[in-house]
């Protein structure tokens, strides 16, 4: 771990007016992961600012919108307080489960809301800083492109990074359309959760799209009409590891009938990956074994596997078939 | 299931041993090492006498042992850090390393080295303490950031010579074998208690909706702990000595015998 | 002896107020003063000679004390008995992530960080890395106890009986990672060197230490009375125990060095990966007329290590034809070492799998067919077994499992979602005694007499601690709580070790042999004649003695050579598999063990169920795998290397078998830390197959395998 200046601030501005103006500068909040990457060598900042007494930690209703109201998480609220908090065990279930389904209590005891978006890969040639990584270092290759890749990207991968994100939360978060609230040197914006990570395409060392300095204040989850949700969570071991799939399902049924689905992935892509074309072809259809199958096919239709993990196309289909059961049931 | 009474009173050869054993006879003592003396007495007070005698072996390695003082700045060290926390009840001051984990730091610094080092990466929960009262992970926790906080490690549970309810059950449970990993998981077991109470879910929890406190089935204690490693495979007994806690009564005895049926020789 | 009032009873551990309080040192946690902090930086080849080493960064930092790598190494003895190689001895590299140097700082982080500067570059070799590609050029190991073993003709057998099974099981390569990584603080005082280190066999790494750094035995003490798990792994004792007293010389102060959980997967041994062929061949009534175990592994390139995978198939069932070999081949990996239950827990995969299969294909009873082939001696030697459990392991196991209840047809049996099946599979490890000296003393303080028992001996967990205590107060007649029990120091009289089940066996019947012995010494002093034999503690107060101590060499009865002498087990599983995504919960084991005379059964319980979390593990989950290109392993840390957590555990019963076999040992024990694990992945592989009629034969058998 190289040397870094520790400093803490209860000020969002001065925190982002320090990160913004030096470089190798970083935010300092759960620690879970960086702390982690620190001891690895993999990341590398000359300078933490430690956020944690920052006053954005609660979780609050949000105006609501056509007629149901949303949750705003507060960036820095933990883990555990979000997945407990009853405004979201009652109206946001899935992502409680999300976020009960990932890390250990320990670790959602201290994990923060914001931190958790940016989570970096487990990829393990990432971890291995002897190994060329180009979301380590911009250039060097892809080792597990052609190499172990069994835990990795089966969606929206390119030549040059196939990591998937790590995150559970992250996954419920895309279901659940919600929007990353930020500020930074420039102001504050709102980003879709669509658009907040990003695919590896040429750049892999960016996970996302926060500008450096501009930090997490806020995550907004509108209100929605779904009825029935469930996370699944497939993966090794029984608890307490990373996902080989997951699924978020979210459904509004009427009776049978399928008015809307929203679905999500993990441990599929760079980024929490959506499965449009599942939830266009749920919409107004009888919730039924059958479509549930169809549907799920036509999603992993559209994935490209490595050398190790073609295994995801059946197990993602199958994921997504009990989520939906699940869901249903719930 | 036989249970073996811990025995309070002393004999009055066991308390000169103990005596012996502790003597302040070094002045480079610092409070930290003073303060694993307590501690040490403390739990020798619960023992009794074999653990007393046990300690006998011990006691010429500790004669030497003399922790660094928690405020003196070993040489070389950039970006110091002050700060003050309480530890087990006690206000410590710190200057260290801006990169010195709280682990390192209780163990180091402060020879509180009941928090064990398995992983150092948050993977296995050997190094678990509470933190204002919560479970966390002491490898992934900055000591710098632990300013005004409230730590309680495994050697803060016990009060005046009594063990906390789940020390006792863990030993009578054998919740453990080589040891390594019981100092975490009795800490987030003492923590689990209380999210329990508190009516905090997990993932196994069914209904999310319900609200109050959670009993606690094996399912949920075994989802509730899986961030706490056990190489040995204890996870049974572990179980069992959360559920003994839990419930408020005794475990069943957890073996048999049958008699052999076939003498070959 | 004495009436036993606590051997046989479930104690609590006597050293678990210290584990439960946090007061118990392992080996990094005795305070020693003025200590400097050693961090080991590694190779990032698998082959090939280091070319320039560039320290200057490094070495620039403050706080920096020493550097230490092959180039200002002392020469060490590299046949002095440290495992694993890594001694810093020359530039040649063996493999990715082998040790290269040493940072000695005044902290812990400023020698991580500084073995983070240091710039290596290397004249790459061809490094042999790539399993599938390497095990054509397997040969015959150089071990004599590898060499083919061969009763009879399997093949003839094969091609003219009703019914063969031929398939290949694989197991990969596993880590023991316990949860302690190997640490040691080495402290000179003068040419006195002591080791706090953690030692399943405290002599050994005393003579390993003190071989290598080329000094006397006498001149190294080492100091275990507490180790955070082993398996194997702190059998042997690998470079960083010696290169921690390298750098506590080179700068003349102590050093604490404790590997990284990340470099627990080069350091310290590993369970080879085995590819396993097993042919079977019976009647169509289920008698077996030939069975073949043919391994192949592979080893570290400079050294050969090789797991005995065929062990419970030469003596576990009545065959004419039999044929055991071993084939193995150089690889530039970590050399492999002795993992919980060596060979017996992975041959016994392979044999127990196929025994299933050909119980399928018989349409046969998988118990049934076991004890259809139940020897009558030991197959391998003609050696009548001392005693030999299996059959009623297997018979009371199946009426406490509800075995009854399994549906001989696989695939069909449902509970809600899941599919459910049961598996049984058989298991054995040797009984064994070894050399091991006690010291008894006693001490008198008016009526009260207090006993020390010190040796060499060591608890990894096992319960040694406890089990000794009952034992020495049974046998001297003195209460629990006036003995002590001091061991793991090597200055104490030399014992076996806590490897391969001998440890309960040696040290219980030495400690048992020392207390009679003193009672004898005792009587003998007193000059009297008694009708009913005293307990030295009556001897200690009638003779009002102060003090009194006697030591002994214990030995292995002879007797015991011409006896097959062996622990035998039976496991059963039921597990149940989610139809839809593949996901498996074992919901419950139960594990019947005939191993003698069981000391404490709730330590003897909590090694079982110990045995049976790492046969699930090695079942369902622990792989390391290894890149084929660069040799390095990509399961480097705890996230990717799946132990068993919490969640993964059901309910495991245990049931002993109250077996008295003194051929052994006079205390008939047969230890149990091994013979736990032997056995369970099978019985977990075939209760799958019940349940979803899917056989898979490579481990571990993950959600993907069967979907």
């Amino acid at each position: 771990m190289r040397p870094f200046k520790y400093s803490k601030t209860s000020e969002a501005s001065k925190a982002v007016s320090i990160v913004s103006g030096s470089p190798k500068a970083q935010f300092l909040a759960g620690g879970t992961n960086i702390l982690d990457l620190m001891k690895e060598d993999v990341e590398r900042p000359d300078q933490l600012v430690d956020i944690t007494r920052l006053q954005i930690n609660q979780v609050t209703t949000l105006a609501s919108v056509g007629g149901k109201a949303g949750v705003k998480l507060g960036a820095l609220g933990k883990n555990t307080e979000a997945a407990n908090h009853p405004l979201v065990r009652q109206q946001f279930p899935v992502l409680s489960q999300a976020i009960l389904a990932g890390a250990s209590a320990q670790i959602r005891n201290m994990a923060t809301n914001g931190g958790n978006l940016n989570q970096r890969t487990r990829c393990p040639y990432f971890y291995e800083v002897s190994m060329p990584c180009n979301k380590r270092e911009p250039g060097s290759g892809c080792s597990a492109l052609k190499g172990i890749n069994r835990m990795h990207a089966i969606f929206g991968w390119s030549e040059n990074c196939v990591a998937v994100h790590p995150s559970d939360m992250c996954v419920a978060l895309a279901a659940l359309d919600a929007k990353v609230e930020v500020q930074g040197a420039k102001g504050k914006r709102s980003i879709d959760f669509k658009d907040y990570h990003r695919l590896p395409g040429d750049q892999p060392e960016k996970d996302n799209t926060l500008e450096h300095g501009e930090l997490i204040t806020a995550i907004d989850l509108p209100g929605n009409s779904f009825n029935k949700s469930y996370y699944l969570k497939i993966r090794d071991r029984a608890s307490y590891a990373f996902a080989l799939v997951s699924v978020a399902a979210l459904l509004e049924t009427n009776g049978s009938t399928i008015r809307r689905a929203s679905i999500a992935l993990g441990g599929v892509a760079h980024k929490p990956w959506r499965a449009y074309e599942a939830e266009k072809f749920l919409a107004g259809k009888s919730a039924t074994a059958e479509n549930f199958r169809q549907a799920a096919e036509l999603e992993m239709k559209q994935a490209k596997t490595l050398a190790h993990n073609e295994f995801k196309i059946e197990l993602g289909v199958r994921a997504i078939v009990q989520a939906l059961n699940q869901a249903l049931e719930s | 299931m036989r249970e073996e009474t811990i025995d309070p009173e002393l004999t009055a050869d066991e308390r000169r041993l103990l005596e012996d054993l502790l003597h302040d006879e070094n002045d480079d003592f610092s409070a930290a090492g003073l303060q694993r003396r307590n501690f040490l007495k403390q739990v020798m007070a619960a023992g009794g006498g074999v653990l007393a005698l046990q300690l006998a072996g011990e006691n010429n390695l500790l004669a030497q042992a003399v922790p660094a003082s928690p405020s003196a700045v070993p040489p070389g060290t950039i970006n110091t850090v002050k700060l003050s926390l309480k530890v087990n009840g006690v206000v410590r001051s710190l200057t260290l390393d801006s990169r010195m984990t709280l682990l390192d730091a209780l163990r180091e610094k402060l020879a509180l080295t009941g928090a064990k080092k398995g992983c150092d990466h948050g993977q296995c929960g050997a190094c678990t303490v509470l933190v204002d009262g919560q479970r966390v992970l002491s490898c992934l926790t900055l000591a710098a950031g632990c300013e005004a906080k409230s730590v309680t490690t495994i050697e803060g549970l016990a009060k005046s010579g009594k063990l906390h309810p789940v020390q006792a059950s863990f030993l009578k449970n054998d919740g453990f074998q080589c040891g390594y990993c019981t100092p975490g998981q009795i800490c987030s077991a003492v923590a689990l208690l209380k999210e329990a109470k508190n009516g905090e879910a997990s993932y196994v929890t069914k209904d999310l909706r319900t609200k109050g406190p959670v009993q606690l089935s094996p399912e949920e204690i075994r989802e509730r702990m899986s961030g706490n490693i056990c190489r040995c495979g204890a996870y049974p007994n572990i179980v069992a000595a959360i559920r003994e806690v839990h419930e408020g009564k005794d475990a069943a005895q957890a073996w048999s015998f049958v008699e052999q049926t076939n003498h070959s020789s | 002896m004495n009436e036993p009032k606590n051997i046989g009873q479930g104690l609590d551990r006597i050293d678990g107020l210290l584990k439960v309080t946090g007061a118990a040192n392992y080996a990094t946690d005795y305070k020693i003063k003025n200590v400097a902090y050693g961090v080991i930086f590694k190779s990032t080849i698998a082959a090939g000679e280091i070319a320039t080493i560039d320290l200057s960064e490094a070495e620039k930092l403050p706080g920096i004390l020493t550097i230490i790598t092959h180039k200002n190494a002392p020469t060490l003895n590299v046949k002095g008995g440290i495992r694993g190689g890594a001694l810093l001895q020359g530039p040649k590299i063996e493999f990715f992530g082998q040790h290269i140097g040493v940072v000695v700082a005044e902290t812990f982080e400023q020698a991580r960080y500084a073995a983070q500067l240091v710039k290596v570059t290397y004249r790459n070799g061809e490094g042999r890395v790539d399993f599938e590609k390497l095990a054509k050029e397997a040969e015959l190991p150089k071990e004599k106890d590898k060499a083919d073993k061969r009763r009879g003709d399997v093949d003839a057998a094969m091609s003219s009986s009703e019914v063969t099974i031929d398939a290949v099981y694989e197991t990969p390569i596993e880590h023991h990672q316990p949860m302690e990584p190997h640490s040691t603080i080495a402290v000179w005082e003068g040419d006195k060197l002591t080791l706090y280190n953690g030692s399943q066999i405290v002599n050994g790494a005393q003579s390993a230490a003190a071989a290598t750094l080329n000094i006397p035995p006498a001149n190294v003490r080492i100091i275990t009375p507490y180790i955070g798990g082993g398996f194997g792994s702190k059998g042997g004792q690998w470079a960083n125990l010696v290169l921690t007293a390298v750098a506590a010389k080179m700068i003349n102060r102590p050093v604490k060095l404790a590997l990284a959980r990340q470099q627990m997967f080069n350091s310290v041994g590993l369970r080879q990966k085995n590819v396993q062929r097993m042919r079977l061949a019976a009647t169509k009534d289920g008698q077996l007329t030939a069975l073949a175990h043919e391994t192949v592994t592979h080893t570290a390139s400079d050294a050969e290590f090789v797991e005995p995978c065929g062990d419970c198939s030469k003596l576990m069932y009545a065959t004419p034809n039999s044929l055991i070999t071993y084939r193995v081949f150089p690889m530039n990996v970590m050399l492999p070492t002795y993992t919980r239950g060596p060979g017996k827990s992975t041959g016994s995969f392979a044999l127990e799998s196929a025994m299933d299969e050909l119980a399928h294909k018989l349409n046969m009873d998988p118990i049934e067919l076991r004890i259809k082939n139940e020897p009558a001696k030991d197959p391998s030697n003609d050696k009548p077994w001392s005693s030999r459990t299996t059959v009623q392991c297997l018979q009371d196991g199946a009426k406490a499992f509800g075995w009854s209840k399994r549906n001989m047809k696989p695939g069909v049996t449902m509970e809600g979602d899941y599919l459910v099946g049961y598996g049984v599979a058989a298991g054995t490890y040797p009984a064994r005694q070894r050399d091991t000296s006690a010291l008894v003393k006693l001490s008198r303080k008016n009526n009260e007499v207090e006993a020390i028992v010190e040796l060499a001996a060591s608890d990894l967990g096992t319960g040694t601690f406890t089990i000794l205590a009952q034992t020495a107060a049974d046998a001297l007649g003195i209460p629990m709580d006036k003995v002590a029990i001091v061991i793991g120091d090597s200055q104490l009289p030399p014992a076996a070790g806590s490897v391969g089940s001998v440890g309960a066996a040696s040290f219980a019947n030495a400690v048992n042999d020392g207390c009679i012995k003193i009672t004898d010494e005792l009587i003998a002093k007193s000059g009297k004649q008694f009708f009913k034999r005293p307990t030295a503690r009556e001897m200690m107060l009638t003779e009002k003695l102060a003090s009194f101590e006697s030591r002994v060499d214990a030995k292995p009865p002879a007797e015991a050579e011409n006896y097959s002498v062996h622990s035998f087990n039976a496991n059963f599983a039921e597990v149940w598999v989610h139809k839809t995504t593949g996901t498996i919960k074992v919901q419950r084991m139960l594990a019947v063990t005939g191993a003698g005379k069981i000391l404490n059964p709730k330590t003897a319980r909590s090694q079982i169920i110990g045995g049976n979390v790492w046969g699930l593990g090695m079942a369902l989950m622990e792989e390391s795998v290894l890149d084929p290109r660069y040799g390095n392993f990509v399961t480097r840390s705890l996230a990717d290397y799946h132990v068993p957590s919490n969640l993964d555990i059901g309910t495991i019963d245990t049931i002993f078998i109250d077996e008295d076999d003194k051929v052994p040992n006079k205390l008939g024990i047969k230890g149990i830390g091994e013979v736990g694990i032997v056995g369970v992945a099978a019985a977990i592989a075939n209760a799958i197959f019940n349940a979803t009629g899917k056989r898979v034969r490579d481990l571990p058998i993950t959600p993907d395998k069967l979907i």
